[in-house]
């Protein structure tokens, strides 16, 4: 297995020019997300119903990509990791476990909301104003994700509410990535070490205000086109 | 399914989109492009040939669900490699773990890209493909084409809006006849492992699969390179 060397500027700039005409088959999503947004006032009624499409993905859900396309070794016989995951999530290229275990990685997802706003970059690494998890001032209640699923989507539910005494606005959403490196610590003891970053972020078209003691549910939908 | 508390009745799978692949009223963020340079016997291009790519397979889906999916389902996900031999696996953070082997010390189980396989057939269902319809084999005897090594990123490029990594491979057709190819994979040796060492190895794995719109025509002594290049767009 070679690494990269300089890819031929001809080729370079054949591979990057844009598609001039855009087929309908050309425009299939290979992965879509969409955000749907239910509010709820303290009686239960909904007061507030959105849906968009999720736009931002950042350089760290692509090297999440890499982990499924390059998977995670260097080459068949190497003990380094992938440059990817190296210079990009900053993982160790080769980690220590104790007397001979195994490593390995996995990664899970969660929804985090915000009251701010920023501009987008593929560097982005967290949200402008995350609002936390409790029930003082401006803070939100979240409670544990629910998961619906078909053969090619996975959903994710986030379920929060408000009892801050004041009504919450949220203006950006994100979509949080934890992968995990496993392994035998020093003592043989089981380590499952979190590494975050920040896989996608969004701003809602305007701030989406949920009342003292209402809640809201906030989906994200990535679908897979096989 | 639905699982997990506290769930919004009025979010259900009636919210999933049945087929997104319609949904084309905005740029599209996450972008796969596979490109195709023909080059003749001297190493001069002839013939250039552009695509988007669309396939990721049901064994990359299972390498993108996450963790917390297998945590509240409870259920694994068949992984098939290219022999048809079918493996369910789910990964786990709760002792002693699984997951996709990593590089350590000594006990590695090595989980790697393997090549961008080329072949002559063509698979209708690219979801549920696990092998290329007629994959080119590796040599110089009929039929086949001499495969390079395959050519791995350093990182990922960030240009403008753009961020992108690229694989590529290249394959020179010394049959002494001209050879036709109109689908493409990306084949990965898959293997997951746990602390003390328990393992379970699909091995080569199609992970990527396109049609070609129009086959390519490798002449005796051309060359082609392939490029893969995966993208998110701002």
């Amino acid at each position: 297995m070679l690494i990269q060397n300089e890819i031929p500027k001809e080729d370079l700039d054949y591979i990057l020019e844009p598609f001039k005409e855009e087929k309908e088959e050309d425009n299939k999503q290979i992965i879509s997300e969409k955000i749907i947004v239910i509010v709820r006032d303290e009686k239960g009624n909904i007061v507030d119903k959105r849906e968009q499409k999720m736009r931002s993905l950042t350089q760290y859900y692509l090297a999440l990509i890499s982990l499924g396309i390059l998977s995670t070794y260097s080459s068949p016989t190497s003990t380094t990791a992938t440059s990817i995951l190296v210079n990009v999530l900053g993982l160790p290229s080769n980690q220590y476990s104790y007397d001979g275990d195994t490593a390995q990685i996995t990664f899970d997802m969660s929804i985090q909301l915000g009251s701010g706003t920023q501009s987008f970059s593929l560097t982005l690494n967290s949200l402008s104003a995350p609002i936390s998890n409790g029930s003082g001032t401006g803070q939100l209640i979240y409670y544990s994700p629910s998961i619906l699923n078909t053969s090619n989507s996975v959903s994710e539910i986030l379920t929060v509410s408000n009892n801050s005494g004041n009504t919450i606005t949220v203006s950006e959403i994100g979509l949080m990535g934890t992968i995990y490196l496993i392994y035998a610590g020093s003592s043989n003891n089981f380590v499952a070490q979190p590494y975050n970053f920040l896989f996608s972020y969004d701003t809602f078209s305007s701030p989406i205000s949920i009342p003292n003691s209402g809640s809201a549910s906030f989906q994200i939908i990535i679908t897979f086109s096989g | 399914m639905m699982v997990g508390s506290k769930v919004d009745y009025d979010i259900s799978n009636l919210y999933i989109p049945k087929d997104d692949k319609r949904d084309n009223d905005y740029q599209k963020s996450f972008i796969a492009t596979l490109t195709i340079i023909v080059k003749d016997k001297d190493g001069k291009v002839i013939r250039k040939y552009k695509q988007k790519s669309h396939s990721p397979t049901a064994n990359f889906i299972g390498l993108m669900i996450p963790l917390t999916w297998y945590n509240a389902t409870g259920n694994s996900w068949t992984f098939v490699n290219t022999s048809n031999s079918t493996f369910g696996y789910a990964p786990s953070i709760i002792d002693p773990g699984f997951g996709m082997g990593y590089p350590c010390g000594s006990s590695n189980h090595n989980t790697y890209i393997v090549n961008i396989l080329v072949g002559s057939g063509s698979n209708s269902s690219p979801y549920s493909a696990y092998n290329l319809n007629a994959p080119i084999s590796n040599g110089s005897g009929v039929g086949q084409l001499l495969y390079s090594s395959i050519s791995t990123p350093t990182s990922i490029t960030i240009n403008g809006s753009q961020a992108y990594f690229i694989i590529s491979q290249s394959y020179a057709n010394q049959s002494g006849a001209t050879i036709t190819i109109s689908e493409v994979g990306i084949i990965t040796f898959l293997n997951f492992t746990n602390i003390p060492n328990s393992s379970i190895t699909p091995g080569s794995s199609l992970i990527w699969y396109d049609v070609l719109s129009s086959p390519i025509s490798v002449g005796s002594g051309q060359s082609i390179v392939i490029y893969y290049t995966f993208s998110v767009n701002a």
